[in-house]
């Protein structure tokens, strides 16, 4: 018989496999941020919609001050991802989604680590895969970023790589409620990830920590929280010891 | 005589229509893992004029719900709208009110719709009776396969959707 489910795949550092169910839109607004050597942050504001059964699309606007004294629009990134597997049974299911995501920014380049949200005009295509178990679910992408010059003039350094690979590895838990009987119970789920990502030729790449607790209010609103702790480090980067605070509304059935 | 006989069968099948219906289902989400993804998947449930209430079961992924019975059901919209939310149905039994309902050859009809019970052996069936559906989008594939195995005979060609159901 089917037992309550405490595997959770709404991870808060990369995306599942799964997407939302059509015609709901999630909402998202997201401070990210490091305290040192003095404190910066960057502000998303991302629109998350469910097109398909298979298809689903996110926009995304960045605002920050990481490259200037005061905060400023720095450019925005589309995404899209398309599940193509489905393997489901009540309490477990193995999907698999291909996805690719496309920046312009108009920051100067000063980081190595090419990343598309804010930092980097540039593509990023990859696969994601997710198992749900009944207690565990286990979540890993692969993906390929290349980075081109950034709007605004601001090429891209010579000595800087312009391709990356980007890898992650994500498993949640459903802590609380240990009965699950209502919409309106407050859901805590709790995260383990590991981000990564390598500059080939370069001898550039990191390994991140990003552990993450979650909130769930009404089955409506999502609060997240995350902090990423180097376990290595060889690439300048303003994801090292970053913060996440993010709060998702979701509006269902437009 | 022939006139009164087909007033006769017309009585006995627009009473029998009048009557037969729906009244509830237990539909099993499979892949259902999330606060979010229940919600949203009841939600688009509700969209269905024909829904009358849902009450879910969060810790055994089961939509408990209600018919209105001056609508006709359509159970493939209700496949289609857990697909959309991005599961599948697991399993759909749907409480049928055979009174007044004639089984023939293990045949009934409902709301234009053709209902053949595949395990039921010409018995008769009266009252409230559980129906599960088999056919592909409303069970695991390995069930609709066992089932629908078994209609490789030439069925007689019958109107509207034709559902494969056991009891």
């Amino acid at each position: 018989m089917a037992c309550p489910v405490f595997s959770q795949e709404l991870y808060v550092n990369t995306e599942p496999a799964s997407n939302m169910a059509t015609n709901s839109l999630g909402i998202r607004v997201e401070d990210q941020g490091y305290f040192t050597p003095t404190y910066k942050n960057r502000e998303t504001l991302e629109l998350m919609y469910g097109a398909s059964r298979h298809l689903m699309v996110h926009g995304s606007v960045y605002v920050s001050d990481y490259y200037e004294n005061q905060q400023h629009f720095e450019g925005g990134s589309v995404y899209m991802k398309y599940r193509f597997l489905s393997v489901d049974s009540v309490q477990k299911h193995f999907r698999g989604a291909f996805f690719t995501k496309l920046s312009s920014i108009d920051n100067p380049v000063v980081n190595q680590e090419i990343t598309l949200e804010g930092d980097n005009s540039g593509l990023q295509s990859g696969f994601v895969f997710t198992q749900l178990l009944h207690k565990l679910a286990l979540s890993g992408t692969i993906s390929y970023l290349h980075a081109w010059d950034n709007a605004g003039g601001f090429n891209l350094p010579v000595a800087n790589a312009k391709n990356a690979v980007a890898y992650t590895l994500s498993s949640g838990y459903l802590l609380l409620p240990k009965a699950y009987k209502d919409y309106s119970q407050v859901n805590v789920n709790v995260y383990a990830e590991l981000l990564g990502k390598t500059n080939p030729g370069y001898g550039q790449s990191y390994l991140d920590a990003a552990p993450a607790v979650q909130l769930i209010f009404n089955s409506l609103i999502r609060v997240d929280f995350s902090y990423r702790i180097p376990l290595y480090n060889s690439m300048i980067r303003n994801t090292d010891h970053m913060y996440l605070v993010r709060l998702e509304y979701n509006l269902f059935n437009l | 005589m022939k006139t009164l006989k087909i007033f006769m069968v017309l009585l006995v099948l627009t009473t029998g229509i009048a009557k037969a219906q729906f009244t509830k289902a237990e539909l099993q989400v499979s892949g259902l893992t999330c606060a979010l993804c229940a919600k949203a998947t009841e939600k688009s449930l509700r969209t269905l004029p024909f829904i009358g209430d849902i009450k879910p079961d969060l810790m055994r992924n089961i939509f408990v719900i209600t018919f209105k019975n001056d609508q006709p059901v359509n159970f493939d919209e209700i496949s289609k709208k857990v697909q959309d939310a991005g599961f599948f149905v697991n399993s759909l039994k749907a409480t049928f009110n055979f009174d007044n309902v004639k089984v023939a050859n293990n045949y009934f009809s409902y709301g234009g719709d053709t209902f053949r019970v595949m395990n039921g052996a010409d018995k008769p069936l009266s009252g409230q009776v559980a129906v599960t559906i088999v056919d592909k989008g409303f069970a695991p594939r390995s069930v609709s396969k066992k089932y629908l195995s078994q209609v490789a005979d030439a069925a007689p060609v019958k109107p509207g959707r034709v559902y494969h159901v056991a009891i």
